[in-house]
């Protein structure tokens, strides 16, 4: 399953259009675990809705979104563009595919102005370490001796998340499943999850209603409405609990009918590769470390027209 | 500042004349519109000590800490792209290599903040986010304040940044500093009037007539701006909205090279050159089809 991504994206697809696909709403019998982690993260994003979204994952999910189930949700973008249709990867936060059908081009300021007041509904963000009550870490991991001064390593930092995770109506987490990353005790705390528990967010008067849903690549879990720990929701196929477990640093709840995450549709993994042909975010493939730059170049812009072809078509 | 004097110089002198040794330096873009060619100059004039006051900030910047012109760094976020780390500012401040760098971390909130506080000259604004983050707690500039109206909320307040220099590239600006930017702004309209001193790098320098063809597209006002300059793909190897698409390959290579501190000194030696030398071994093919990628996507909006 994992790792066999055909980067011509033809998962069933025909004639150069991804929705000329076979069955396209039966369940896709050849998908990469980078490919369900990104296809969960979209489901979160409902019709309709204004969607704050980062670089990489967070992006292709938003972007999956808009061309699939979710054609009338609102991507938003902290550089400063809302209502993009991106015809493709989105390689850093001012990409320029972002100006493709954008309603706004305005700046930073602005957009996190909106955001504070409460006018975007779901933001998804990335992260390093997470705890329990959904706190983040994207800023320093500190090692048993050094400090945030002096880190073992020195992670990007907060970005938009800190932000994100304060106002935004509920927040999607999308990140890898490791020991060490789901931690009884964050190095630092980036953005605000519910903080130390009940009652704690209301306090600092937060906005946005916290973490919802955080998406691995091995399983789902929610946060419990009274005590907001986060709890096993659903496995991925193939991955029993005790796994999961076993890369949880505390003791993990576990809903009584965990169920299995859903798996992509063909339509859903066809539509993935069209936007993502180089395996840019993806990455099931080095390909994106071994294209060279004309090759690079002609598949960018065909798969951006036949994005682009689907819209003039409707 | 309100003459309307030509600004223009080349972009040597600029960087000399306007970026001293210890400066504190804010640019303009964030993975797009980035003034790449500025940074480069930097770089090749050997600027010390250099504090960084802005943003996310990708290649320059980790380019500008690999060859130790950088000395702090306060800002949201510091990578170089999705496919690479930004192993130059890990080993600075993991490490100590080549130098010491001190990191001061704000959300992106928090950076537009602190340049609008600059930029309307008062000490602070006020926000709800990095409340009850380790952000607040470890950036000593950041103080957590009562409502002073009493209603009992908690703010952070966020001190202004008045950087010595903003160094912002656009698409067109005439002689007099009157900037347009096509697509977003992100920071940069603020950071211009936060900074004591701004460079406007450009595509292109157009008539007056031109700019106030489209006063709309006017972000960057001549009374803000010290100096301009033009320089033709500045952004390179990122995005110019409406110009050229980012050159995905040539910052893939940087990441790969840039992993070893040995081997990132020889991607300085090959490409810290005067920016017409830089655009040349870039080829002038290569940097045409980014501009038909460009038009591709957003073709006609300029």
């Amino acid at each position: 399953m994992t790792g066999e991504t055909d980067p011509e994206g033809d998962s069933g697809a025909t004639n150069g259009s991804p929705l000329d696909v076979a069955n396209p709403d039966e369940p896709a019998d050849d998908y990469s675990l980078t490919e369900l982690l990104a296809v969960t993260a979209a489901r979160e994003i409902d019709d309709g809705e204004m969607a704050f979204i980062g670089v990489g994952m967070s992006l292709i999910s938003g972007v999956l979104a808009k061309y699939t189930h979710a054609p009338r949700c609102q991507l938003v973008t902290e550089s400063g563009y809302v209502g993009s249709r991106p015809p493709g990867v989105v390689q850093s936060i001012s990409d320029s595919v972002l100006g493709v059908d954008s309603l706004v081009a305005t700046d930073q300021m602005q957009i996190f102005v909106d955001n504070q007041r409460g006018l975007f509904d779901v933001g998804i963000i990335g992260a390093g370490q997470i705890d329990k009550y959904g706190n983040t870490n994207s800023t320093v991991v500190t090692g048993a001796e050094g400090s945030y001064e002096n880190p073992k390593v020195r992670l990007p930092g907060s970005g938009g998340s800190n932000d994100i995770m304060t106002s935004c109506g509920r927040t999607i987490v999308m990140m890898r499943q490791r020991a060490r990353a789901f931690t009884s005790e964050l190095d630092y705390v980036t953005a605000p999850g519910y903080l130390d528990g009940p009652g704690a967010r209301e306090e600092f008067g937060f906005p946005g209603g916290g973490p919802e849903t955080v998406i691995t690549d091995m399983a789902v879990f929610g946060f419990d409405e009274e005590t907001k720990e986060m709890y096993l929701r659903s496995t991925h196929p193939g991955i029993d609990v005790e796994e999961v477990r076993e890369m949880v640093q505390w003791d993990l709840n576990v809903d009584d009918d965990v169920e299995t995450t859903p798996v992509p549709t063909r339509r859903e993994v066809a539509m993935l590769r069209t936007i993502d042909p180089t395996d840019t975010v993806l990455r099931d493939t080095d390909r994106i470390y071994e294209i060279g730059f004309d090759e690079w170049a002609d598949t960018m812009e065909r798969n951006w027209k036949r994005l682009m072809q689907i819209e003039e078509d409707k | 500042m309100s003459d309307t004097h030509d600004k223009t110089q080349t972009l040597q002198t600029a960087i000399s004349d306007h970026v001293p040794d210890g400066a504190s330096i804010a640019f303009g873009g964030m993975g797009g519109r980035d003034p790449e060619a500025a940074a480069r100059e930097i770089i090749r004039q050997e600027k010390t000590g250099l504090r960084v006051v802005d943003d996310a900030r990708t290649t320059l910047f980790d380019a500008m800490v690999g060859a130790g012109c950088v000395d702090e760094y306060v800002g949201s976020w510091v990578g170089t792209s999705l496919i690479s780390q930004g192993h130059n500012v890990r080993r600075a401040v993991e490490e100590g290599v080549p130098k010491d760098l001190t990191m001061q971390d704000v959300s992106n909130f928090g950076s537009s903040l602190m340049f609008f506080a600059g930029a309307m000259n008062v000490p602070f604004v006020p926000t709800r986010s990095m409340l009850g983050t380790d952000i607040a707690e470890h950036n000593d500039d950041i103080e957590v304040i009562d409502d002073p109206f009493g209603s009992g909320e908690p703010l952070a307040a966020v001190p202004a940044a008045t950087p010595d220099v903003a160094i912002i590239h656009v698409q067109q600006a005439d002689r007099h500093g009157n900037a347009h930017i096509y697509g977003n702004t992100v920071n940069d309209h603020l950071k211009v009037r936060a900074a004591d001193t701004t460079i406007i790098t450009c595509e292109e320098i157009v008539p007056s007539e031109t700019i106030a063809e489209s006063p709309e597209l006017t972000k960057i006002p001549f009374y803000t701006v010290d100096s301009v300059v033009e320089v033709p793909f500045g952004s390179h190897p990122w995005h110019c909205y409406g110009h050229y698409y980012a050159d995905l390959p040539f910052y893939r290579e940087y990441g790969l090279r840039s992993q070893d501190y040995d081997e990132f000194q020889d991607w300085l030696d090959e490409w810290i050159v005067p920016h017409e030398e830089y655009l040349e071994k870039v080829g002038a093919d290569r940097l045409a089809r980014l501009e038909e990628l460009e038009q591709t996507i957003n073709g006609g909006k300029i």
